[in-house]
């Protein structure tokens, strides 16, 4: 078997579904992308939410979990930036990546975007989503979840029969309501308690964290392992790996902009939304849609103006805020109103 | 038996809308934001930038509470800040804001907002629970976390997919910028953006 270019990262991930033409709401996809053997790269979204399939839909609301308002003292966070202990490593290969996405990858996407007509557009992220749900099936099962492992498998059978390989996504409509979900290893090892590891940010594959990237790594070889010809072959992966980041890059560019259009550093709102985003998937991963555990009300919102702990005279400002996203994302350090 | 509790819930499910709209203030704050922004998503790129931030302007001076929005992205250092500064941040985050939603909120193509109709109540805030429908695209759940000033109920925090927080992204945004050069060097940032997007 010839195991030509291996290119990490390329194979895991889902092609997320087009994304909502009009309202760019930031903050909903965030950029990621793959050097493959120097030459290749790759530009992914995160995750869509999960589907509700489990949820009553329309009143899938949490009702309050009673008596469990964590409103307590919280004490000030320490200076550095919780969960980056790698900033300035991270903020070079920001820079270094969004330089490169400036001039060559964004160009280049919108230019695919051109060209191609849309139905092709589709058809590709079709065909290259339904190749992640054998890695998909693969984690429902690690996770002890039949019933999901079971929907997933019988989207990729009806996609890649009578989708035509997966080039219609038929499995999501109506009549068999089979959407997408996304599962990789990294979900699977947060699911059994592993935790994130510090921030990465990492030139051609963006917002990450140490148990994430990793994880991605023996998912690119399930299928060259696996199947074999042609996902072994280098005349596969790199126009995959091509044309499925450019798609990408071009597919989130919306949400880009209307990101880091309004952002004072836009290093640290990625890193914050990325963090936040994934502590939600590994919440709905852990609990299920249909009953959020974490209420946005569980977090403690003071102002500073009542706060006598804030007051300059009581609390030198040198003890600025941190961006305190990781497990608590607005405790002021505070009296707790 | 079981049918009993499962019609009663999809009686409830139905009626409770308009019920709550009319009983619960905090989801008249949403809803009179959600209407604004349909609206100028449907005047669209024909009403430009600058006009869809001057309709949606007064619609986010009633809704929310942008001076506490301010405070709390700032954090404790807030105190420490000249009165003049502050006053200069609390315009700057509000022309922010609005450009914001000015730049995000610039055609319509079916959308539509549905609010849950149970309000969640804690340690005397409230969240309201909202999703965007989007014929062409996923649905995006969006939710409020508001409080009472003034007799008002207004939002104090915005949440996407349940899970990101405005205030949090705002905080990491601002906190670079603030240790580095302090309020004035936040202000210049946040205006030379706001200008930039045409607000």
């Amino acid at each position: 078997m010839t195991l030509p270019a291996i290119v990490p990262a390329l194979l895991l991930i889902a092609a997320p579904d087009p994304a909502p033409p009009v309202v760019s709401l930031a903050s909903l996809v965030v950029p990621s992308a793959v050097l493959a053997d120097g030459s290749t790269i790759e530009l992914q979204t995160l995750p869509p939410p999960l589907p509700a399939e489990d949820s009553d839909e329309a009143t899938a609301v949490a009702p309050p979990p009673e008596g469990t308002q964590s409103v307590t003292v919280a004490a000030e966070r320490p200076r550095h930036d919780v969960g980056d202990p790698l900033q300035p490593f991270n903020r070079a290969m920001f820079g270094a990546h969004e330089a490169f996405d400036k001039a060559v990858l964004r160009p280049a996407a919108m230019g695919y975007k051109h060209v191609v007509p849309k139905p092709a557009r589709s058809a590709i992220r079709n065909v290259l989503s339904n190749l992640t749900e054998p890695i998909v099936f693969l984690n429902d099962l690690l996770q002890l979840k039949p019933g999901r492992a079971i929907k997933t498998f019988g989207r990729f059978v009806f996609n890649s029969t009578l989708g035509l390989g997966g080039v219609l996504d038929i499995a999501k409509l109506p009549g068999l309501k089979l959407p997408h979900h996304d599962n990789s290893f990294g979900d699977t090892l947060a699911y059994y308690g592993v935790g994130p590891g510090p921030y990465l940010f990492l030139p051609f594959v963006g917002p990450t964290d140490l148990r994430d990237f990793l994880a991605s790594q023996p998912e690119n070889l399930v299928l060259p392992l696996a199947v074999g010809h042609p996902f072994d072959q280098a005349k596969y992966q790199v126009p995959k790996a091509v044309i499925g980041g450019l798609d990408q890059r071009a597919e989130a560019d919306q949400d880009l902009q209307a990101l880091f259009s309004t952002a004072v550093d836009p290093y640290a709102t990625l890193r914050s939304v990325y963090l936040q985003n994934r502590i939600g998937e590994v919440q709905a991963l852990k609990h299920g849609t249909a009953k959020v555990t974490i209420s946005p009300l569980d977090t403690s919102l003071s102002d500073p103006l009542s706060n006598p702990l804030a007051d300059p005279a009581a609390s030198p400002p040198k003890s600025q805020p941190s961006p305190p996203e990781l497990d608590d994302p607005l405790t002021d350090p505070a009296t707790g109103k | 038996m079981r049918m009993f509790p499962l019609a009663a819930v999809a009686i409830a499910a139905v009626a409770a809308p308009v019920y709550a709209q009319a009983s619960d203030p905090a989801v008249a704050t949403i809803q009179s934001l959600d209407d604004g922004l349909i609206e100028i998503m449907r005047a669209g790129k024909a009403a430009g930038e600058r006009g869809r931030a001057a309709k949606i302007g007064p619609v986010i001076d009633r809704a929310f509470d942008i001076p506490l929005m301010t405070r709390l992205a700032v954090g404790p250092s807030w105190n420490s800040i000249a009165p003049a500064d502050q006053q200069a941040l609390v315009s700057a985050f509000r022309r922010m804001t609005v450009a914001q939603y000015a730049g995000n909120f610039d055609g319509f193509s079916g959308q539509s907002f549905v609010i849950a109709p149970q309000v969640e109540s804690r340690g005397g805030d409230k969240l309201v629970r909202t999703t965007l429908k989007d014929p062409h695209g996923e649905d995006v759940a969006i939710a409020y976390r508001l409080r009472q000033n003034g007799g008002a109920w207004k939002i104090i925090d915005v949440f996407y997919k349940n899970s990101i927080s405005q205030i949090a992204t705002r905080r990491s945004d601002f906190a670079s910028a603030l240790s580095k050069g302090g309020a004035k060097a936040l202000i210049a940032h946040l205006n030379a953006l706001a200008a930039k997007a045409g607000g």
